[in-house]
């Protein structure tokens, strides 16, 4: 049995921190990714203006390099406005940026725009004569969305959506830097300590490889679902 | 009693696309139980003219009134647009369209295909929607189809889907866009022969067709279109039996 110098319970929470960090960096990717493919679709100039100033920045920038600037110029930034409540209205408001949110956000806002180009794509193979027919029928552009766009745009999504949600798994492993217990901080200081770096690198690097192995799973089963209709012999 | 209003009204539309007038100032009048059919070549404007009529293309000039409300417009930098789209809204809920390539949705049943605008359109109750689209199903002769995909039926069979489909929304003015265009030959008359039977039951039409028999046998006008303009209208047996005018006797003339 491999000995993990008490440090089990500790590797365990610190898996959890970063299951749901994936999550919830994920479900706030998503939003993002749609309103990004909107708006580079949309007509309005400003709005797709916008769209690629946002998807070119994160995509020149390495992520490591936003976390930090997120987290600690965050704070700076935070601290100054309320500096500024403080002087004009007498509002003593202090504001900490917690590790978690910050981790989320920044992950969130780097994947939203990769996530942002595989929605446009996927938004663009969806068949025009599906989308006049919802409309001919008295659909407003919310039901077409919710009932005819989005079902029939995510089975050509669902290849980049698993694609960028393994990448951004292992991207979890940044927040570290910006010192969040997750499961590999938890690993570092268990090997320093210990200085058994092998035991539980190993351990990190399976845990890892099984929440991407359930995800495979899931987004194949996903796939199977909106695939239902398409593609099938007359 | 009092006067019920026309289903469809269209006055003087205009389209252009860039440099090109495809819509001359067209008007025509659906009264009930009228099944008014376009003619004309390829690029005369009669599909254009079609989708005038729901909107989906819009208008640059003209009026639209849908059983007597009248569409209202507004000027935008992108054109003349609908100021109101809700009402837009409404008016296509009373205006089903058959399509020439079908349009089923892909990720749905043929049954959920046709309960899906009365449910989350109309408001109606599920169940209620379900049952009148069995009669539906029943009607177009795909009872046995009620759990297919699109893709795994027969172009025929989408076609006559497609009409449930239609049919289900109990529309005031059903539009027909070339509906046999793109089917094998053989599927052809199936589809005619529900079509012919929803003009039989008084249904109000307009379509687009390229099958003169059927318009000469079905309709109570033909509309003779030319190059955005309305060259000749009248009844079939006038419009097919006395053309009056060259390009229409050339349009009509059998071809080799």
């Amino acid at each position: 049995m491999i000995n993990l110098h008490g440090y089990g319970p500790r590797l365990l929470e610190g898996a959890l921190i970063t299951v749901e960090l994936a999550v919830l960096s994920l479900l706030l990717a998503i939003v993002l990714g749609l309103i990004t493919a909107s708006a580079k679709m949309s007509r309005s100039r400003a709005a797709h203006a916008i769209g690629t100033l946002y998807t070119t920045i994160i995509r020149g920038v390495p992520d490591l390099v936003l976390m930090m600037l997120l987290f600690f110029g965050g704070q700076i930034g935070i601290n100054a406005i309320t500096d500024q409540l403080y002087a004009h209205f007498g509002w003593d408001i202090f504001i900490n940026v917690n590790e978690f949110v910050a981790g989320v956000i920044t992950i969130g806002l780097i994947f939203g725009a990769y996530m942002g180009e595989t929605f446009r794509g996927a938004f663009l193979a969806v068949e025009s004569g599906q989308i006049e027919a919802g409309r001919a029928y008295g659909m407003g552009p919310w039901l077409v969305f919710r009932r005819i766009r989005f079902p029939q745009m995510m089975r050509h999504a669902i290849p980049g959506l698993s694609n960028n949600w393994m990448v951004l798994l292992k991207t979890t492993a940044l927040v570290s830097v910006i010192g969040l217990s997750d499961m590999v901080r938890v690993a570092a200081e268990a090997s320093k300590a210990t200085r058994e770096p092998f035991t539980f690198m190993i351990i990190v690097a399976a845990v890892y490889l099984l929440i991407a192995s359930v995800s495979e799973w899931g987004f194949a089963r996903l796939q199977k679902r909106y695939d239902v209709g398409f593609g099938e012999v007359k | 009693m009092a006067e019920t209003p026309i289903p469809l009204e269209v006055r003087n539309i205009t389209k252009r696309f860039g440099d090109t007038d495809v819509l001359k100032g067209l008007s025509l009048e659906a009264r009930k139980g009228d099944v008014i059919t376009l003619i004309g070549a390829s690029g005369s404007g009669k599909s254009t003219f079609l989708r005038c009529m729901n909107l989906l293309e819009q208008p640059d000039e003209g009026e639209l009134i849908v059983h007597g409300e009248a569409i209202r417009f507004k000027e935008t930098k992108h054109g003349r647009e609908p100021a109101d789209w809700q009402q837009v809204v409404n008016m296509r809920a009373k205006l089903s369209m058959v399509f020439q390539n079908f349009n089923l949705w892909a990720h749905m049943t043929l049954l959920e295909n046709i309960i899906e605008a009365p449910v989350h359109v109309l408001g109606k109750p599920r169940k209620e929607a379900i049952e009148q689209a069995h009669v539906l199903l029943e009607r177009v002769g795909l009872t046995e189809r009620a759990n297919a995909y699109p893709a795994q039926m027969s172009g025929g069979q989408q076609q006559r889907g497609a009409i449930a489909r239609a049919l289900a929304m109990d529309p005031e003015v059903m539009l027909f866009d070339e509906p046999t265009s793109a089917l094998d030959p053989e599927l052809v008359g199936d589809v005619l022969k529900v079509m012919r039977g929803l003009a039989d039951e008084g249904r109000t039409m307009i379509l687009v067709t390229h099958e003169m028999a059927f318009a000469r046998d079905v309709s109570t006008e033909v509309i003779y279109l030319h190059q955005g303009v309305i060259e000749e209208s009248g009844p079939p047996e006038a419009v097919f039996g006395n053309p009056r005018s060259e390009r229409l006797k050339q349009f009509l003339a059998p071809k080799h």
